[in-house]
């Protein structure tokens, strides 16, 4: 069976011998909805790393859709990224577009044509509920208005996979929750979703599927799972 | 590629120059006042080169004959001579010849009623400078040759110091062709490097390198480009003044004519755009590798 993700003995030592992962071992299959929780230094940034390939493993295999990710030329690279969105704690906007350029952008990057891309952004940016703030900057927008941009932004290419890195750890409780319904409609629209979050409040309430790594290592592979499980 | 994908790299490009204005034009700047003070050692060397060649090509060999030889003689040593390998002209002067010259030089009073003391001689020409002593010393030995005479001792300093000057022409070049590419591609860091985040965010979203790269060498290039005009437009204006001045108060000394100047003015333009791009290309490498 092909697995949206799959990790096979993965293990991640970075130059100076700090381990950030030792023997990973998971599947993810199309449409899951996946919390990667665990403290400061367990692995979760390593982990997401070498998802859309900014680092290679030091051991072990990574499968995408039964490719395997850690064989591809340098020049492949770019066509991975493509199936994947990607949001971060701190969005990274281009200050100097708007918000319909900065979403625009991600298409014109992979050279979309102009009409796929006039009919496409503002159908995204409706999805996101930024319609009347097109023309804004990033600097005239809320955290959580930001967070949406690039979470439209991300979901511009209809990607497999959205891959968030702590995408609510910039933001006040009110606002983390409109982010994290919004994640859930886009998972249900069938995109599958890996969230790597500190949220205990969020993760608890969503009851999704759990990762909890420790140390570098898969400690928890939870359905329906909480934050933390008392032992 | 895609045509509208060009039209965006142009578009980007251009966007970002007006966008850093003035690093932009700092950058211009730094390209025009590298290549205008690289070109004026350019223009100076050339020039050199040019007065070298010139003084070079004025060297001849006279062969002054003995006394005694008759027509057929003569005719013998020109065809030696002329087998000589090396050997460009030759040119007879005749005993009265000489006699009419010399008359010319001092004045026709002086030598009245005097028997011609002058001898018959060749002038040679030879193909290059550098041969002139080989064959001088292979005249030499051919009969009925009393003497030869080529300035010697004074050709190999004078060819000696134009050696040197050209040397140090082309060392002056040099280095000044790295500190224009180091100072070009500094300034294209900067601007690289403010758009760092851009360069980042383009390689998530799966940008390919070439597609992130381009817009940057475009703009490298348009900078070297306008630097390089602007550089070869000072130095063309100061070459034509240059030419005149020198023209008409040192007539003795011929400078490169201008003309000849319009096609390394044209190589330094090119060379502007190429260290443009060469420039951004090699600030952009660190910053791909994400």
């Amino acid at each position: 069976m092909l697995h949206m993700i799959e990790m096979v003995g993965v293990s991640k030592v970075y130059p100076g011998g700090c381990v950030a992962l030792q023997d990973i071992n998971v599947k993810i299959e199309k449409g899951e909805f996946v919390f990667l929780v665990g403290p400061t230094g367990a692995g979760k940034s390593t982990f997401i790393k070498l998802l859309f390939r900014e680092e290679l493993p030091t051991r072990g295999q990574i499968f995408f859709n039964g490719k395997n990710i850690t064989r591809l030329r340098p020049n492949e690279v770019p066509y991975l990224r493509r199936r994947l969105g990607v949001v971060f704690q701190d969005f990274r906007l281009l200050p100097q577009k708007t918000v319909y350029e900065n979403v625009a952008f991600a298409m014109e990057v992979v050279e979309a044509s102009p009409r796929d891309i006039k009919k496409r952004v503002p159908r995204v940016i409706e999805m996101v509920g930024l319609s009347h703030k097109l023309n804004a900057r990033p600097h005239e927008l809320s955290g959580g208005e930001q967070q949406r941009v690039a979470l439209a932004r991300a979901l511009v290419n209809n990607p497999d996979v959205i891959i968030a890195d702590e995408p609510t750890g910039n933001l006040d409780p009110d606002t983390s929750w409109e982010i994290m319904k919004l994640l859930n409609e886009i998972n249900k629209k069938g995109t599958t979703l890996i969230v790597a979050t500190h949220a205990k409040e969020l993760v608890d309430t969503m009851r999704k599927r759990v990762l909890q790594l420790e140390n570098g290592r898969l400690v928890r592979d939870e359905e329906r799972g909480v934050y933390r499980c008392e032992i | 590629m895609k045509f509208r994908t060009i039209r965006y790299f142009f578009k980007e490009a251009f966007a970002n120059l007006l966008r850093n204005g003035w690093m932009s034009l700092a950058s211009v700047g730094a390209v025009a006042s590298a290549l205008i003070i690289f070109g004026s050692f350019l223009m100076i060397s050339i020039n050199f080169d040019h007065v070298a060649k010139d003084v070079e090509s004025q060297v001849e060999i006279t062969a002054y004959l003995k006394d005694s030889v008759n027509q057929l003689e003569i005719n013998q040593i020109e065809y030696q001579i002329k087998s000589i390998t090396g050997v460009k002209e030759v040119t007879f002067i005749s005993k009265e010849q000489a006699l009419e010259e010399f008359k010319k030089q001092v004045g026709e009073e002086l030598l009245e009623g005097i028997e011609n003391p002058l001898p018959h001689s060749f002038r040679i020409k030879v193909e290059s400078p550098q041969e002139v002593a080989d064959v001088a010393y292979r005249i030499q030995g051919i009969a009925g040759v009393e003497e030869v005479k080529y300035g010697k001792g004074v050709v190999e300093k004078l060819f000696n110091i134009t050696y040197w000057m050209r040397l140090l022409g082309l060392a002056i070049m040099a280095i000044f062709a790295v500190i224009s590419v180091f100072i070009i591609s500094n300034t294209i860091r900067i601007t690289v490097f403010a758009r760092r985040r851009e360069i980042n965010i383009m390689k998530y979203i799966g940008a390919t390198d070439w597609f992130v790269r381009w817009p940057f060498l475009i703009e490298g290039m348009l900078l070297g480009f306008a630097g390089s005009l602007i550089a070869m437009t000072f130095l063309i204006i100061g070459y034509n003044y240059l030419y005149d001045t020198v023209k008409l108060n040192i007539p003795m000394i011929s400078l490169l004519p201008i003309e000849e100047f319009y096609d390394y003015s044209l190589g330094l333009l090119a060379m502007g755009t190429f260290l443009g791009a060469f420039g951004s290309g090699f600030s952009i490498k660190r910053f791909l590798r994400v």
